[in-house]
């Protein structure tokens, strides 16, 4: 019985900590402290009431989904003047730590 | 930090109540901050440093007005685009949500050696830091015949408020056909595409109710910020109804006449029905009273916003040479941040990041026609330096320069929630 449960441990411990592994591989040099600071240069413009005609509510937001925004605002995919250039000083620990930080803010 | 027992901590409350006049030695542990000016870099200084020290710093925010009416979007109320209560905002979030200690009092002198700052009330506050980010005052005599009298009669309503009242009122009131002439300042001046969207605004009042109204600018310059943009905007909206005059095409303002409503320049005299005189600036009197000031202007450290006179005192917005950041309530707002960040590291230890500055500024040139320019900047060790940057461009179809609107309509929102909520 106490094999069992060790063994369960075990194997939901491996799950967990591949999950979080695989997180950190996701976020590489994510730093919520960073992520704070650097948000402050986003909420000049991005309400967090989201109550702002023409600029988007950015927190709460899921990580790959700011990631995937920002990316292709750094590509030139999505246009946008002002945030192709935002994006454009953004290196990946910034981004990361960004998307870390927004995704537990309100 | 001392241990607070029970005991310490009422002691701390007690002080707290008369904090004006006590000496920063009586508060115990807790570091203080005074800001001098509730603007876009005042106001953000006093909340972020509040906000993230978490009560680990005392910080005091002096500003006179009660309710603070914002220099930014005065031109779009002036345009009717945003009535007058829309631009005005009050100090409770930052003091109920940061505990900012609110003190509407004008800010009388600081001396830099006592680390006071006097109040007009003849209190006193102390500081470990002091933030002075007090805008700008005008040069009335920079314009020959204007003065502080001459306001209520040419409005420079280039401080919101009262001043863009009587300037919308005038507008309003001009004669049917009648010519209304505009001096924008020289430069450096308080936001650099200002006076032209203010042209804008109020040709776009004129078009609705007096059509045949003429606009004469006599610029101090021979050319401006946004002006192929601002120019193609005018001649498509307001054919005919606005004369921009250069410098070098009218030979300078040789005197004003408020009497007889008269501009005398060496090109020729012009005679105004209603008129708006935007003199040259410097920064705000007490930031020349800190003896921080180099001229008109206050020299800062680009990597913390520091005053190059004194490493206690940190100058932030219009009043300080932030070159190549131009004076406006985004880069206010951005340097706060920076200094913020600072003035918290060197109080409590927390970490201090490399300095980061941006601005936008979106201008209307008519409904649905917004226009911007901005740029990235870092700080080398003598100044902000730009490191990109962009510019709206003319022909653009107009489902763009819509969402350009849309998006300044969105900034106001966020930074005016980020200032004082």
């Amino acid at each position: 019985m106490k094999s069992k449960f060790v063994f369960f441990s075990i194997i939901i411990l491996l799950l967990f900590s591949n999950k979080i592994l695989a997180d950190d591989k996701a976020l590489a040099g994510a730093d919520f402290e960073y992520g704070q600071h650097l948000s402050g240069e986003c909420v000049t413009c991005h309400n967090s009431t989201g109550l702002g005609q023409g600029i988007p509510k950015i927190t709460g937001m899921k990580t790959a989904v700011f990631i995937k925004k920002i990316l292709a605002y750094k590509t030139k995919e999505k246009d946008n003047a002002v945030m192709q250039m935002v994006a454009d000083r953004l290196g990946e620990e910034e981004i990361n730590s960004l998307a870390l930080y927004l995704s537990k803010t309100k | 930090m001392a241990k607070i027992t029970r005991r310490t901590f009422v002691g701390v409350m007690a002080a707290s109540t008369t904090a004006l006049s006590m000496p920063s030695i009586a508060f115990g542990a807790l570091p203080r901050v005074v800001v001098i000016g509730g603007g876009a870099g005042g106001a953000t200084a006093a909340k972020y440093i509040a906000k993230d020290s978490k009560g680990a710093v005392d910080v005091t925010l002096v500003e006179a007005s009660k309710r603070y009416y914002t220099c930014f979007f005065s031109n779009l109320y002036l345009g009717d685009f945003r009535n007058y209560g829309s631009i005005g905002h009050n100090y409770y979030g930052l003091a109920v949500n940061h505990g900012v200690n609110m003190v509407h009092e004008w800010a009388s002198s600081v001396n830099s050696a006592e680390k006071k700052v006097y109040l007009g009330s003849g209190a006193t506050v102390s500081y470990d830091k002091l933030v002075i980010s007090p805008g700008i005052d005008l040069k009335f005599n920079s314009v020959n015949g204007y003065s502080p009298e001459a306001q209520s009669i040419m409005p420079h309503a280039w401080k919101s408020g009262t001043q863009v009242q009587l300037l919308k009122n005038q507008v309003k009131g001009m004669k049917k056909g009648g010519t209304f002439v505009m001096v924008p300042p020289p430069n450096p001046y308080r936001c650099p595409p200002g006076p032209y969207e203010r042209i804008s605004m109020i040709a776009h009042q004129f078009k609705k109710t007096n059509p045949t109204a003429k606009i004469v600018v006599l610029d101090p310059k021979n050319k401006f910020s946004k002006q192929g943009l601002f120019m193609e905007g005018w001649q498509k909206h307001y054919p005919g109804m606005i004369e921009w005059i250069s410098a070098d095409t009218h030979g300078g303002i040789k005197k004003i006449n408020t009497s007889t409503m008269e501009f005398e320049t060496d090109l020729d005299t012009f005679k105004a029905d209603a008129a708006s005189v935007i003199p040259a600036q410097q920064a705000g009197r007490i930031a020349m009273n800190a003896g921080v000031n180099k001229g008109d202007w206050c020299p800062i450290v680009p990597a913390s916003m520091q005053s190059q006179a004194d490493e206690n005192i940190y100058v932030l917005g219009d009043a300080s040479i932030a070159k190549s950041m131009p004076k406006s309530g985004f880069s206010a707002n951005s340097q706060a941040k920076v200094a913020a960040n600072h003035i918290r590291g060197s109080l409590t230890g927390s970490k201090v990041f490399a300095p980061r500055f941006a601005n936008t500024c979106w201008s209307l040139v008519a409904t649905n026609d917004g226009i911007k320019v901005g740029a990235n900047y870092d700080a080398k060790p003598d100044k902000i330096n730009k490191t990109s940057g962009f510019i709206s461009k003319t022909g653009e179809d107009s489902n763009l320069r819509k969402a350009t609107y849309e998006e300044s309509i969105g900034w106001y929102s966020g930074i005016t929630s980020d200032m004082f909520s």
